[in-house]
């Protein structure tokens, strides 16, 4: 008698598991169609998905070229390349970044540079898709070509 | 009703009026092959993507979308692909058992395909030994898969084709009764007169109680012959990556593939005729009206309908439940199915001499 | 405490020392196995539980420091340590006959720091190769590339097998012998590295009789990055990002522990506010992780549709964590000090949404799978781990609970905010399968409670407290435990005062389940072996670190 009991008791409870798998057979899918839903569908603002180095609309920068980015990063993943220059207005020598580089490929978004920066030169964007051909197209540089040190607002 | 025998009746009117009956016998053999093979692959493509599109919508996702409106071309990519593929020379099988396994898996699987009636006159083989012949040649397939296994000369192909073997060959007795609790009930092996009989009333029907048990019984078995759903222990691939089938590769592998498809679709096929009245539409005595109006859809539609009806059932109970264990697997066989179809071909019995007639 | 107090005064020989509930034990190395019994022994103190066997390399000499935890007063810890100048062949007593769980402990302190422990009867190396040269967590390694270079051919299985060991027998007689781990007429069947049920790259080398299983050999270090070792090159703040990638299903947690840990040794105040965040998102991961276990184990056994709709879950939970920490799996989330941004002004509302959904999908789950009698009779009578043994493998969080051993570190020594919450902590008494199945789905009942409690009372504040440019922690010891979702995880650091660490040690919870597996997998069959892995629910970077 146990034993019929038990089968029955045990075909119900299939019935449960197929009432629940056809519950979700009618439910609304959740699968993201990506290229599809691309522009319409955004990552979070604060993802963390590529380092870049805002400039404001006269080229110029934030970044001092103090390199406590490079010394904090664990991986080596950013190089900053500083040049002497000559300040017009002091006269005096200066040190100004020349090249930031940042390797993607060695990134691991780890977020220590952008919250040692003390100027706050450098900053996370969403932007998540860094699929290239070949590992040299991974490595950029952040500063754009002819910009400048920010003046400070006094 | 419009049946296939007038188009195949036609045909064969049409040899026989040009040429000698040996050679429009011969002519016809040619082209009831290539039927077979191109409806077998074709019918391999769509339940390969239907269990895609079903499975993924149990799953909550969406399943191919990519290649064709609605990723309905998926399977032929994926067919494109694996007859592109390269055979993988392996060392150290047994090459001529290892190529062998593969055929003997889909010649078994192609035969039985061949026995089914889809409908009148759209039956290749109807011999009056029917039932025994679907019986007998669908159970070559584990010859297949217990060579795979041993040919491949690997520990994991090993264990899949041991305990494939062990569920076959019990899994094919309550097989077999469920089935012949219906042969019981028709009194002929013949699927063309089984199906001729269920005119008016369909034989889970006609066959009351013991007739739907038999059914249920069968789904349950031919489900376990057919290596899916919570009967894949052979290829169990959590535990053994790919089971019996795991050194394969291209059009070999494809053919284990298709085969699996196949035997699902078999199965339900049989399903379909020998207990939901194969082609007939569905009739219920007294309602003259309603059994008109049924009568205007086609019998292949009937048949095919039925038939997805209990692949759908079958992919249903595959994406819901896990995995039995080998032992559990042999006692739900020797304990529970096979004592409940030995009652109820007794109960059978006992409904042909008192009810049924 | 008193009892320890009297009790540790026997012991003439050891010098003893007590920091708040730690008692630091010190004794020579020829009198250290005769502690560690009478530790264990002693129906008293029964320090039952090894969590975890420290190496240590003080330049001079080596040593062993062991943690002990004792199920009387689980608060309380004492650490037995011991020293050998031998540089070249040191020897310390094994005591893998007092705790399961000190066989593979002992291994890995040999394999890093090349001390023998004579007696065990396993001396393999445990993550490195067989033929690698040089004991890394040495500070004298040489790391040198010439010395080992990239292997391109496979390591000989027959390595694996030959188990060297070192033995001193009755009449004092010191033997190095080898032992072969298979006989040879065993059918062995090697699950994995690449293996679709092993979670991971974990190789199980397995013996069979039919189906039946007769021994399971785990095999280690298929992805051990050596993190232990990076960590002496890291400095603080850096440290913490590798933490997140031991156990990436509960990296949060792991993380809070390390910070935890450095900021006990700064003694540095957190603000309450950190503590509540830290703790929520302790809990929104640790039931991303169960609901992952649960949907692992399910696969294991067959169900993928189990497997796909706790993704589903755990992806709402993925998409809190992108919100405020800007990371999914990594969510990167506590620093030193506190938490790295403020959470977001989203994340309160979508919590609370999330609670109801997900207690209305347990509901699912358990009608889907829980019921299924299927999976009941798979996991009827399946993995018996019993309480004695749960505590001697050291088999903590869930797996130990499901045994009926109360061993959360969130009510033993509360940490962040668990005090203000009120929770149970649930506990099974039958130690099997279905138990361990079982407890994951109620701790994720528990941990929506936690987390219902504390959302609305987030207190105002700061975020993190303010932390100098340069870290460098006071010369000492550290330690702290937390309760990751598989089980305690402890952060061991040793400062000299650098801003580098001397050496960090992390204990891994899943290298005991795997040690676990290889007792309750015996006698069962392959099917179950597969689905004990799941019901383990061990991640593999987590054990190779």
């Amino acid at each position: 008698m146990n034993h019929i009991k038990s089968i029955i008791l045990g075909i119900w409870h299939l019935m449960q598991g197929m009432y629940i798998t056809m519950l979700n057979f009618i439910r609304p899918k959740v699968t993201e169609q990506y290229p599809e839903n691309r522009g319409k569908v955004f990552p979070h603002e604060r993802m963390r998905g590529q380092l870049i180095m805002p400039h404001n609309e006269a080229n110029e920068h934030k970044c001092t070229a103090c390199g406590i980015c490079q010394m904090n990063c664990p991986n080596g993943t950013i190089e900053v390349l500083s040049k002497k220059e000559v300040d017009e207005a002091t006269g005096k020598e200066k040190k100004v970044l020349d090249r930031y580089l940042y390797d993607i490929g060695s990134c691991i978004f780890c977020s220590i540079c952008t919250t040692s920066c003390p100027q706050d030169a450098i900053e996370w964007t969403t932007n998540f898709e860094h699929a290239v051909f070949t590992r040299r197209k991974l490595q950029e540089q952040l500063n754009r070509e002819g910009s400048k040190l920010m003046k400070k607002e006094k | 009703m419009f049946h296939f025998s007038v188009v195949t009746n036609w045909i064969d009117e049409l040899l026989r009026t040009y040429l000698p009956d040996g050679w429009a016998l011969f002519i016809e053999f040619v082209l009831i092959g290539i039927a077979i093979l191109t409806v077998y692959a074709v019918l391999a493509l769509i339940l390969i993507y239907v269990e895609r599109k079903v499975c993924a919508f149990f799953q909550c996702r969406l399943g191919p979308t990519r290649v064709g409106p609605f990723g309905v071309f998926q399977s032929v990519a994926d067919m494109i692909k694996i007859l592109l593929k390269e055979l993988i020379k392996i060392n150290k099988v047994d090459p001529r058992l290892f190529r062998l396994a593969a055929y003997l898996v889909i010649i078994a699987s192609i035969c039985t395909f061949g026995a089914i009636p889809f409908d009148k006159g759209l039956h290749v083989v109807d011999f009056n030994v029917g039932v025994f012949y679907l019986l007998a040649i669908s159970s070559l397939g584990v010859v297949g898969i217990l060579l795979a296994g041993w040919s491949s000369n690997n520990k994991y192909t090993m264990i899949g084709a041991m305990r494939s073997g062990a569920q076959l060959i019990s899994y094919e007795l309550s097989c077999g009764l469920a089935l012949m609790t219906i042969v019981m009930l028709s009194g002929t092996m013949q699927l063309s007169t089984i199906v001729e009989q269920q005119t008016t009333a369909w034989n889970i029907f006609r066959g009351g109680i013991p007739a739907i048990i038999a059914f249920v019984i069968y789904l349950i078995a031919g489900h376990a012959e057919t290596n899916r759903g919570p009967f894949d222990l052979p290829e169990a691939e959590s535990e053994l990556t790919a089971g019996y089938h795991t050194e394969y590769s291209g059009i070999q592998f494809g053919f284990f593939y298709l085969a699996e498809y196949l035997n699902m679709f078999i199965i339900a096929a049989i399903a379909t005729t020998l207990f939901l009245g194969g082609w007939m539409p569905l009739h219920i005595p007294g309602w003259d009206g309603f059994n008109g109006v049924m009568d205007y859809i086609p019998p292949v539609l009937w048949f095919f309908a039925k038939t997805f009806a209990c692949v759908f059932l079958a992919l249903w109970v595959r994406w819901t439940m896990p995995r039995l264990r080998i032992d559990q697997l042999l006692k739900l066989e020797w304990k529970v199915l096979m004592p409940i179809s030995l009652i109820n071909i007794i109960l059978m019995a006992l409904w042909i001499i008192y009810i049924d007639l | 405490m008193k009892v320890i107090d009297e009790l540790l005064a026997q012991l003439p020989f050891a010098g003893i020392e007590q920091k708040e509930k730690t008692y630091s034990v010190s004794v020579p190395k020829d009198k250290l196995r005769e502690t560690a019994e009478w530790l264990k022994n002693n129906p008293k103190l029964s320090f039952d539980f090894l969590t975890d066997i420290i190496g240590m390399d003080y330049t001079d000499s080596l040593g062993v420091i062991y943690y002990l935890s004792s199920t009387t007063f689980p608060s309380y810890i004492i650490t037995l340590k011991t020293q050998t100048d031998d540089r070249e062949t040191p020897e310390i007593d094994s005591v893998h006959d007092l705790w399961l769980s000190a066989d593979l402990y002992e291994r890995e302190v040999h394999d890093f720091l090349g001390i023998t422990f004579v007696n065990n009867p396993d001396m393999r190396r445990l993550f490195l190769r067989q033929d690698w040269k040089g004991y890394p967590l040495r500070k004298d390694y040489d790391a040198n590339p010439e010395l080992n270079p990239i292997p391109l051919d496979n390591e000989d299985l027959n390595d694996m097998e030959d188990m060297p060991f070192t033995e001193i027998n009755l009449e004092g007689e010191r033997l190095e012998q080898h032992r072969k781990l298979f006989e040879e007429e065993d059918y062995v069947v090697n699950f994995g590295p690449q293996h679709p049920a092993t979670h991971g790259v974990l190789h199980l080398r397995v013996s069979l009789d039919g189906e039946m299983i007769k021994k399971v050999d785990p095999n280690f270090g298929y992805i051990h990055r050596g993190i232990e070792k990076m960590c002496e090159a890291y400095t603080y703040p850096q440290i913490p990002h590798l933490t997140d990638r031991l156990d990436y299903l509960s990296g949060t947690i792991s993380r809070h522990g390390f910070c935890l840990a450095v900021e006990k040794g700064l003694e540095l105040e957190v603000p309450e506010r950190a503590h509540y965040i830290r703790t929520i998102i302790d809990e929104l991961t640790r039931i991303a992780s169960h609901l992952l276990g649960w949907g692992c184990m399910a696969m294991d056994m067959g169900s993928i549709t189990a497997f796909v709709y706790g993704m589903r879950d755990r992806e709402k939970i993925m998409d809190i964590f992108e919100e405020t920490c800007g990371g999914r799996l990594m969510a990167n989330y506590s620093v030193i000090g506190g938490v790295m941004n403020d959470i977001h002004p989203n994340f309160q509302k979508k919590v609370k949404e999330f609670i109801p959904y997900m207690r209305k999908m347990l509901k699912e789950h358990h009608l889907l799978f829980t019921g299924n009698p299927i999976a009941r009779g798979r996991m009827e009578g399946v993995g018996y781990l019993s309480k004695e043994q749960a505590i001697s493998l050291g088999a903590t969080g869930p797996t130990g609970r499901a045994s009926g051993w109360s061993n959360d570190v969130r009510k033993i020594e509360p940490y962040a905010a668990y005090r203000q919450a009120d929770f149970k902590e649930v506990l099974r008494s039958d130690g099997l399968t279905f138990d361990r199945y079982i407890i994951r789905l109620d701790e994720i009942e528990e941990s929506l409670r936690i987390i219902e409690q504390l959302i609305d009372n987030i207190p105002g504040g700061n975020y993190a407290a303010k932390t100098k440019a340069v870290i460098k922690l006071p010369e000492g010891e550290f330690h702290q435990r937390v309760e990751g979702a598989r089980g305690e995880f402890d952060v061991y650091i040793n400062s000299k005062g650098d801003k580098f660490p001397y050496r960090v040690k992390f204990r891994s919870p899943c290298m005991t389940l795997v040690n676990t597996l290889k007792y309750i997998a015996v006698g069962t069959k392959v099917a179950d072996l597969i689905m004990l892995g799941g019901s383990l629910d061990y991640v593999v970077p987590c054990i190779d670190r």
